[in-house]
């Protein structure tokens, strides 16, 4: 039974969007739901940032449909602005503001009446762990902490959607936890969350479903369970040794292992029964200097699906 | 997909202007000073410097500081609108990306445009206000007998510099949203603003001068900004109406491609 309503916050439905001859979308479909965490993964290129885009109004699609809180998002995009929150990728703060400012500005956009915004500013400012901050200049801030607010600007007009491009990119640790923290905060509050994210651990943490994107496509969606299961055996081994040993190795584990990926000084196994697979390897008297043996992930489905060479 | 010419909304214009308010009312000490210093430099350097060596008798019957005072008002006024259309308009849309972070909101592109050039019209009202309120007292004080202000209808002016200072937003932000890069803007001030400033009569009655001189100079926005202001000051005429009508014209029929191109700048 999912945690969310069956009622669509976004629909998309053939969706593109080409710049000039480029084309960045090549027609994807989605819905995300009420309340739910919904994920873009994707290797840089893809597509997620264009397809955010489309989705808070500041790209226009050249094909598709595109329903953004029920409304379609070209006829009706003030309403739809009205509704939504955007983290964007790049910080984009009012640097000529301090922190507390930054919000009471950004609420007068949304045609808030005064009373709201400066009880919510404070709020949020609680919310995000920046009261002692407001009076502060925003160039000051770390970057944990700019990302914090930008998040509670996001907030101030008490959206439905709230849309984030790669929300921790950048962030230390604790940062990262905290933003996490926050966001887990939100989607238990019944907000919908729409993020992308290039950690995979932090999909797996966040989201409810997600698709992955390649070359303006979705490859693959689903719970991050199902992907797991979908795309890859449960157990991985990880065999290190010098590259002879490792070839000497591969014709063995090929007809074991359910798949095989070798990368330089490693050999991937994946399978259903590690131990078998350990112990056959060790039987053969191949010598191994090195095995580690882990569950899967959805790195290992993001790596299986977008391959392992760079993208830039 | 259709395109179509977009019209700015009045609250969303109102509240990109609020956030510049909002900025000046913090920062408005140190920003309006050189404003205020630099036409009293030209008032001292040509008015008295280069004045001194005019022959008695001056312009059109004025002194030559009382000639060129009312002009220097719609040369701040253009400078005032230039600089904020052109180094700050650039900085907010490509180095800070503000623009970027208000199209997210109900605010859209065609309401920031309008709202920068609404805000650069009120700056540029507020420092011609200063600057009137020194050229009166000037005045008053030191040329009892050749008032540098002197008339009533003066003051009108501060809210025809606001008209002013829309009309050179309109013209700054034009050329910003055509640039990528912020050098390009020594080609706008060397190239459109220094000449408007040295040739719209200003310092010398263009007037006078053979044909295609005037004919270049009734092309100039500038012109007849110092045309009226000039009018304001000592009283105006019929002729005013005329100059005033130029600039309504020619603000209404370029206010909008600065909009339309700053929109698929900020909407891809």
């Amino acid at each position: 039974m999912p945690a969310w309503s069956e009622e669509a916050t976004v629909v998309a439905r053939n969706l593109k969007k080409s710049y000039g001859d480029f084309e960045a979308v090549k027609g994807v479909d989605f819905e995300v739901y009420r309340g739910e965490c919904f994920g873009f993964l994707g290797p840089n290129g893809a597509g997620k940032t264009t397809t955010m885009k489309m989705i808070y109004g500041v790209a226009i699609p050249t094909g598709g449909e595109l329903k953004v809180v029920g409304l379609d998002i070209t006829e009706r995009e003030r309403d739809v602005k009205r509704r939504i929150g955007v983290v964007p990728q790049e910080n984009n703060l009012d640097d000529d503001l301090e922190v507390r400012e930054n919000l009471l500005v950004y609420g007068r956009y949304f045609d808030l009446p005064k009373k709201v915004i400066l009880q919510r500013v404070e709020e949020l400012l609680d919310f995000v762990q920046l009261t002692d901050k407001a009076e502060s200049e925003v160039e000051h801030l770390s970057g944990g902490m700019k990302r914090r607010l930008l998040i509670a600007r996001a907030l101030v007009n008490d959206p439905d959607l709230i849309i984030l491009d790669e929300p921790t990119t950048g962030l230390d640790p604790q940062a990262r936890h905290l933003v996490w923290d926050r966001l887990r905060e939100l989607a238990a509050q019944g907000k919908t969350l729409i993020l992308t994210t290039h950690y995979m651990e932090e999909a797996a943490r966040l989201c409810n479903r997600l698709v992955i994107m390649e070359g303006g496509r979705i490859i693959s969606e689903g719970s991050p369970q199902e992907l797991i299961e979908r795309h890859v055996s449960p157990q991985v081994l990880e065999f290190r040794a010098p590259t002879e040993t490792l070839e000497r190795l591969s014709p063995l584990v090929q007809d074991e292992a359910d798949a095989v990926e070798q990368t330089d000084g490693a050999l991937l196994a994946y399978t259903a029964d590690a131990d078998t697979l350990l112990e056959k390897v060790r039987s053969a008297g191949v010598a191994v200097e090195n095995t580690a043996y882990r569950q899967t992930d959805l790195e290992d489905v993001f790596l299986r699906l977008t391959g392992r060479s760079l993208n830039d | 997909m259709k395109t179509y010419v977009r019209f700015p909304n009045a609250r969303g214009s109102f509240r990109v202007w609020q956030r510049e308010f909002t900025i000046f009312g913090k920062y408005w000490k140190t920003l309006t000073f050189p404003n205020f210093i630099e036409p009293l430099l030209y008032l001292a350097a040509m008015g008295l410097g280069l004045g001194a060596f005019i022959q008695r008798g001056g312009i059109n019957g004025q002194s030559y500081i009382q000639y060129i005072a009312p002009g220097l008002l719609a040369a701040n006024a253009m400078f005032a609108a230039s600089f904020e259309s052109t180094f700050n308009t650039f900085v907010k849309l490509k180095i800070d990306q503000i623009f970027d972070a208000i199209v997210t909101t109900p605010v859209n592109a065609e309401d920031v445009v309008a709202g920068e050039y609404l805000w650069a019209g009120t700056r540029a009202a507020v420092y011609g206000t200063g600057f009137l309120a020194v050229l009166t007292i000037i005045g008053f004080i030191f040329l009892p007998n050749q008032l540098l202000i002197s008339s009533w209808w003066a003051l009108l002016i501060p809210l025809f510099l606001f008209l002013v200072g829309v009309m050179f937003s309109v013209m700054g932000t034009l050329f910003t949203s055509l640039i990528r890069r912020i050098d390009l803007y020594a080609y706008y001030f060397t190239l459109v603003v220094t000449p408007m400033f040295l040739f719209s009569g200003i310092f010398f009655p263009v007037t006078r001068f053979p044909a295609p001189v005037p004919q270049i100079a009734w092309i100039t926005p500038l012109y007849h900004a110092v045309n009226v202001c000039r009018d304001l000051a000592n009283g105006p005429t019929l002729g005013t109406l005329a100059d005033l009508a130029w600039v309504v014209i020619f603000t209404a029929i370029l206010a909008l491609i600065p909009i339309q191109i700053m929109r698929r700048r900020l909407i891809s």
